[in-house]
């Protein structure tokens, strides 16, 4: 009698916790689960414009092919975006983590320097970053970003008297000519490490002290550690967020085909890019979590 | 294990061993580290902005001179400014940015906070499986499912019923929400507007280090789920509606690519502001858009675009700097 009575609160609250999402259920299929699986026929169809709206006829992969084999454009725009992405990736999460770091701690000035780092989640989640850092479409002879950084450090020098390999010295190169457009797309994901900074309990903090670690040994086995879970959500923010930035060429290409009313060629070319996005992200999780996570924790 | 005694029995630094000693170099040389990391990033991110503003305020005559960049010699404060605000139709766009964008970031930050609430406080089957598909919708973005949604918001429809009742009797009912501030404001409404995922993500972490005690009591005393969320939960959570406020507002008011699939004339500002440097040509201003006194008309119409944001992050970011150590994420 009485357990049953128990069940009965606990399927009522079930049925108000499923009222409570179920717009968002509503929400979630209306404006995201079918617009998916359209735009995934759009990318097997020749779709067209006439006054009853759409019509679709099935080609099966034929865009796909047309997109990837015949034009060769998007090949090359593919690998920019992809290894643009692979050095941006762990600069971003490194400044924003160092940043956050430096942030939680205690000290003069501090509201102020944070009242200054946040600046760019204001200004930064959009076009004015992208007119200040246009690197891509037709102002590509007139960066900002080249008259920012460019005359300000010769980094090939410095790698050239340090001797540095190659490879080295030209993601730093890279690295560094880019600093302002890294240090820009770093805000959010600052915000969101000193967020997950307040949930490390401060006991492990004073556990260690009595230990007599070190602050290297803290950040390494306590700090990090317990951030594992916030940064996998930084870089899954950064890589979605990169990826889909309109200063990606691939999404800039897209944009003007879209805006052409080339509906089905962009649907396959851009489930192609997400796929393989896709693929690209679920490899690196993967490896975040089976060499660094698993590591330390 | 030194400092820690030394800490206790409060003794001046005269009885200071070699190992204190390096302790304490350690700890000014970190501090001297730690200023100079933070006026290195602090100059990164305040450069481009000086930048924009004596860009801005350069005057054609100037724009002859390119070696005094940082202080023009003669400055034009308004002259760039009155083409910028012709060019990004600034009482227009701003009209339209706040019926379209701004609403539909209110109705997104509350349309949020009722599905984050239902996550995050009740069991329910196949919670799960829910959850899986909140997270897909962070990881999808809406590049993909733009086109789709173009095209059914030209025939607005639910779930097929209206274009079924068209092929039986011959009457469309189905209305074109395209060019109204409908395409905006019902996915906002369902919780499934601009980066609604991540906004729901934010809710959920904060209502779960919420306790649960007081809702359970109102709860035993007889309020409906409905009533403990608006009277008790929401009252305690300022400090992540802020937050979510902050991102919500920011990310509308920046965002061009929605607004200008959905829209074909009437822009928000930031659509306004991406077609600048096409149309400035237009008015009879240089067509290389490198050319200094486009870059200055650009870097006013940045400017005037961010101001209101500006001003608003002004008045809050005390709140909001402290709100963000007191959401906590744990991922």
């Amino acid at each position: 009698m009485r357990k049953n009575k128990h069940r009965g609160i606990e399927s009522l609250k079930s049925r108000y916790g499923l009222m409570f999402i179920a717009p968002w259920f509503l929400g979630f299929i209306l404006f995201f689960a079918i617009p998916i699986i359209q735009s995934l026929l759009f990318s097997l169809s020749d779709v067209s414009l006439n006054n009853d709206g759409l019509a679709t006829k099935f080609v099966g992969l034929q865009h796909y092919r047309y997109a990837l084999l015949q034009s060769g454009a998007y090949t090359q725009t593919l690998g920019t975006a992809v290894t643009s992405l692979l050095y941006q990736l762990p600069i971003i999460v490194l400044i924003s983590m160092v940043l956050a770091l430096i942030l939680n701690q205690k000290f003069r000035g501090r509201t102020f320097f944070r009242a200054l780092f946040f600046l760019p989640v204001i200004i930064a989640t959009g076009i004015v970053m992208d007119i200040l850092f246009m690197t891509t479409g037709s102002m590509s002879d007139s960066t900002v970003n080249e008259s920012l950084s460019g005359n300000m450090f010769d980094v090939s020098d410095i790698a050239a008297f340090l001797d540095l390999p190659a490879g080295i010295s030209d993601y730093v190169e890279k690295a560094i000519s880019n600093i302002f457009d890294l240090i820009w797309s770093s805000g959010i994901q600052t915000v969101l490490f000193i967020a997950g900074l307040q949930s490390v309990p401060t006991s492990l903090y004073e556990a260690s002290k009595v230990e007599g670690a070190t602050k290297w040994e803290e950040f390494w086995f306590i700090t990090f550690p317990s951030l594992s879970q916030v940064t996998l959500l930084v870089m899954i923010y950064t890589m979605v967020e990169q990826f889909t930035s309109s200063r990606n060429p691939m999404i800039d290409s897209m944009y003007t085909l879209m805006k052409g009313g080339n509906y089905d060629e962009t649907s396959a070319v851009l489930w192609f890019y997400f796929a393989l996005v896709g693929i690209i992200m679920g490899i690196l999780i993967w490896a975040y979590n089976r060499f660094l996570v698993k590591r330390w924790s | 294990m030194l400092t820690a005694k030394k800490s206790l029995s409060l003794t001046p630094a005269k009885s200071e061993t070699p190992k204190t000693r390096a302790r304490h170099l350690g700890k000014h040389a970190y501090s001297v580290f730690r200023i100079i990391i933070l006026l290195a990033i602090g100059f990164v991110i305040l450069y481009p902005l000086l930048y924009m503003i004596t860009t801005s305020l350069r005057s054609r005559a100037s724009f002859m001179n390119s070696v005094r960049v940082w202080l023009p010699e003669k400055l034009d404060m308004a002259s760039n400014y009155k083409v910028a605000l012709e060019a990004l139709h600034y009482k227009e766009g701003l009209i339209s940015s706040l019926k379209y964008e701004m609403v539909s970031a209110v109705l997104e930050i509350c349309s949020c906070a009722i599905a984050a609430y239902g996550f995050a406080r009740f069991k329910f089957p196949f919670k799960r499986l829910f959850m899986g598909m909140l997270f897909l919708t962070i990881l999808i973005p809406d590049t993909m499912i733009i086109i789709p949604r173009v095209v059914n918001n030209s025939q607005l429809d639910f779930l097929g019923i209206l274009a079924l009742v068209n092929k039986l009797t011959g009457i469309d009912l189905r209305p074109n929400v395209l060019d109204t501030g409908w395409t905006f404001w019902l996915p906002s409404l369902l919780a499934a507007g601009l980066r609604s995922g991540i906004l729901i993500f934010i809710y959920i972490q904060f209502f779960k280090s919420l306790p649960a005690e007081l809702e359970e009591a109102a709860w035993m005393d007889g309020a409906g789920p409905i009533r403990t969320f608006i009277r008790i939960a929401l009252p305690s959570s300022g400090v992540v509606i802020l937050t979510v406020t902050v991102f919500s507002l920011i990310w509308h008011w920046n965002d061009y690519f929605l607004s200008s699939m959905y829209l074909t004339g009437d822009y928000p500002l930031a659509v306004w502001l991406t077609m600048m440097p096409k149309q400035l040509p237009t008015m009879g201003h240089p067509l290389v858009p490198s050319h200094p006194e486009t870059m200055a008309i650009l870097m006013a119409g940045c400017l005037v675009f961010i101001l209101p944001m500006l001003i608003i992050y002004i008045f809050v970011q005390r709140w909001f700097i402290e709100s963000i150590d007191r959401v906590g994420i744990t991922g």
